[in-house]
C-alpha cells in the first residue's frame, strides 16, 4: 500500500494534523498585532529608528501574507478532514457489503457489480484525498518559506533596534516577540511536515 | 456547508451548534447537532445521520478536537438523530452513547456493542461531563415513545430534540428565532403531526416551564432565546397535537 493509500483510511492521522495546523493558525493571528505595534513604536521614535521603521513596515506586509497563507492552510485541512471522513463512511459501507456470504455463483454475480461500483466510488474519494494531501504539503512548504522570510525580518529588526536610542529596549522587545512567534510556527510546521512524510 | 458556532461560553464550559447546511440535498431533512464542551471532555447531542457524517465531523474538527468527544446523546431512535453512530465509533470505539432504555436493542442496528450504550430510565438521569452535571429530561411521546431532552442547569440551555422544531423554507436560515410569530408558522404543522399525545405535551410543558431556560435548542430549525422560550412553551401547551391527518 503506498503512503497516500495508507493515509486515506486514517482519519485520526488527519485529525492530528488538523489540530497542529489549528494551533499554528492561533499563534500566527498574534503576528499581525505585534507587527502593527512595531510600526507604531517606530513612528513614535521618529528619526532615531528610521531603519526599524522600514523593517517594521516589511513585517506588516509579511504578517498579512502569513494571514493569507494560514487561511489557505485552514481551508485545505478542512477539505482533507471532510474527505477523510467521507472515506470512513464508504469503507464502512463496503465492509458490510463485503461480509455478505457469496458462496453461490448467483449471489456472487449479484454482489460483484455492487462491490465494483463501490470500489469505483472509493477510488475517486481516495484520489481526492491524495490531491488534498498534495495541496496541503505544497501550502505547508509555502508557509515554511514565508516563515524563513519572517525570521530574517525579525533578525533585521533586532539589529535596527540597537540604533533606536532610548527606544532601543522597546524596539528590541517587539523584534524578539516577532522572532519567537515566527520560530514557534516554523518549528511546529517543520515537525508536522516530517511527521506527514513518515 | 455545515459550520460550528458557539452559542454559550463560560470559560471551559461551552455549547456549540453545528447548524444548517445550505448545500445539502433537498431530500434530506436539515438537522442541528449540539456539542457540549466542559474542559477536555465533550458530549455530542443527536450526532446526526450517516449521510451527513463527513459534514458534521469536519465542521466540529474546524473548532474542537473531535478526540475530546467521549459521549453521544441520542434524544430518540430516528436515523437523522443517530444513524452515524457506527462512524463515530469507528473513530473512537470507547465512546459511550446515552439513550432511552426503550431503544437499547434497536439502535445497535446502527452500530455499537453492549459496552457502547448507557440506558436512560424513563424518569431520566444525570449525565456527568467532566464534573458538569447534565440532566436527561423525559419528553416521552414527543414525538418518540422513548424520548429525552438534555438540560444544562448552569448554562440554562435545554436541548429539546424534536420539540420546538421548525421546517424552515430556504432563505430563513438564521441561527436564532428573530420573529416568533413568523417563525412559529413553520413549526405548527410539524408539531401537530409528529407530536402524538396532548397529555404528554401538557406534562412536558408543566415540567419544562419550571426550569430556568435561556435557550431552547431544537434538532431542526432555529433556536428560541429569552422571552421566546416561554412564548414557545405557551404556544405548544395550547396546540392540539396528534391532529394533522387530512380527512
Amino acid at each position: 500500500m503506498d503512503s497516500t493509500a495508507s493515509q486515506t483510511g486514517d482519519l485520526r492521522r488527519v485529525v492530528q494534523a488538523n489540530e497542529v495546523i489549528k494551533k499554528v493558525i492561533r499563534i500566527s493571528s498574534g503576528v499581525n498585532l505585534v507587527a502593527l505595534n512595531a510600526m507604531l513604536i517606530a513612528k513614535r521614535s521618529g528619526e532615531r529608528s528610521r531603519g526599524f521603521a522600514v523593517v517594521s513596515s516589511e513585517l506588516r506586509v509579511f504578517s498579512r501574507k502569513l494571514e493569507g497563507a494560514m487561511t489557505g492552510l485552514g481551508a485545505l485541512i478542512f477539505e482533507l478532514v471532510r474527505d477523510a471522513a467521507a472515506m470512513r463512511k464508504q469503507l464502512h459501507e463496503r465492509h458490510h457489503l463485503f461480509n455478505i456470504p457469496a458462496r453461490e455463483q448467483q449471489m456472487r454475480e449479484i454482489m460483484e457489480p455492487v462491490l465494483a461500483r463501490m470500489d469505483e466510488r472509493m477510488h475517486k474519494t481516495r484520489g481526492q484525498i491524495g490531491r488534498d494531501w498534495h495541496k496541503l504539503r505544497l501550502q505547508l512548504n509555502r508557509v515554511l518559506q514565508l516563515c524563513e522570510t519572517g525570521g530574517s525580518l525579525a533578525r533585521s529588526a533586532k539589529i535596527e533596534a540597537v540604533y533606536g536610542g532610548d527606544m532601543s529596549a522597546t524596539l528590541k522587545q517587539v523584534a524578539n516577540q516577532i522572532e519567537e512567534t515566527v520560530n514557534e510556527i516554523f518549528s511546529t510546521l517543520k515537525l508536522l511536515r516530517t511527521q506527514l512524510a513518515e | 456547508m455545515k459550520k460550528l458556532e458557539f452559542i454559550y461560553e463560560d470559560g471551559h464550559h461551552k455549547w456549540a451548534v453545528v447548524a444548517r447546511d445550505l448545500e445539502k440535498p433537498g431530500f434530506l431533512i436539515d438537522t442541528n447537532e449540539y456539542l457540549v464542551v466542559n474542559g477536555s471532555e465533550a458530549l455530542l447531542a443527536d450526532p446526526g445521520g450517516m449521510e451527513i457524517f463527513s459534514a458534521v465531523f469536519s465542521a466540529i474538527s474546524a473548532e474542537v478536537d473531535p478526540c475530546t468527544i467521549r459521549h453521544l446523546f441520542a434524544s430518540h431512535q430516528d436515523p437523522d438523530v443517530i444513524s452515524s453512530l457506527a462512524l463515530w465509533l469507528d473513530f473512537n470505539p470507547d465512546l459511550k452513547c446515552y439513550l432511552s432504555w426503550l431503544w437499547g436493542s434497536f439502535i445497535p442496528h446502527f452500530g455499537g456493542t453492549a459496552e457502547t450504550f448507557v440506558s436512560i430510565p424513563d424518569e431520566g438521569m444525570d449525565i456527568s461531563l467532566g464534573g458538569l452535571t447534565l440532566e436527561a429530561v423525559p419528553a416521552h411521546y414527543l414525538h418518540s415513545s422513548g424520548n429525552f431532552n438534555l438540560y444544562d442547569r448552569k448554562a440554562k440551555i435545554l436541548f429539546s430534540g424534536d420539540v420546538g422544531a421548525a421546517l424552515l423554507p430556504s432563505g430563513e436560515d438564521g441561527l436564532f428565532v428573530e420573529n416568533f410569530d413568523r417563525h412559529i408558522r413553520h413549526a405548527q404543522g410539524f408539531h401537530r403531526r409528529w407530536m402524538g399525545s396532548n397529555a404528554a405535551k401538557l406534562n412536558w410543558c408543566e415540567r419544562v416551564s419550571r426550569l430556568d431556560i435561556d435557550m431552547l435548542c431544537p434538532q431542526h430549525g432555529a433556536i428560541y432565546r429569552g422571552e421566546d422560550v416561554k412564548r414557545f412553551i405557551d404556544w405548544f401547551a395550547a396546540l392540539d397535537v396528534g391532529s394533522a391527518i387530512k380527512e
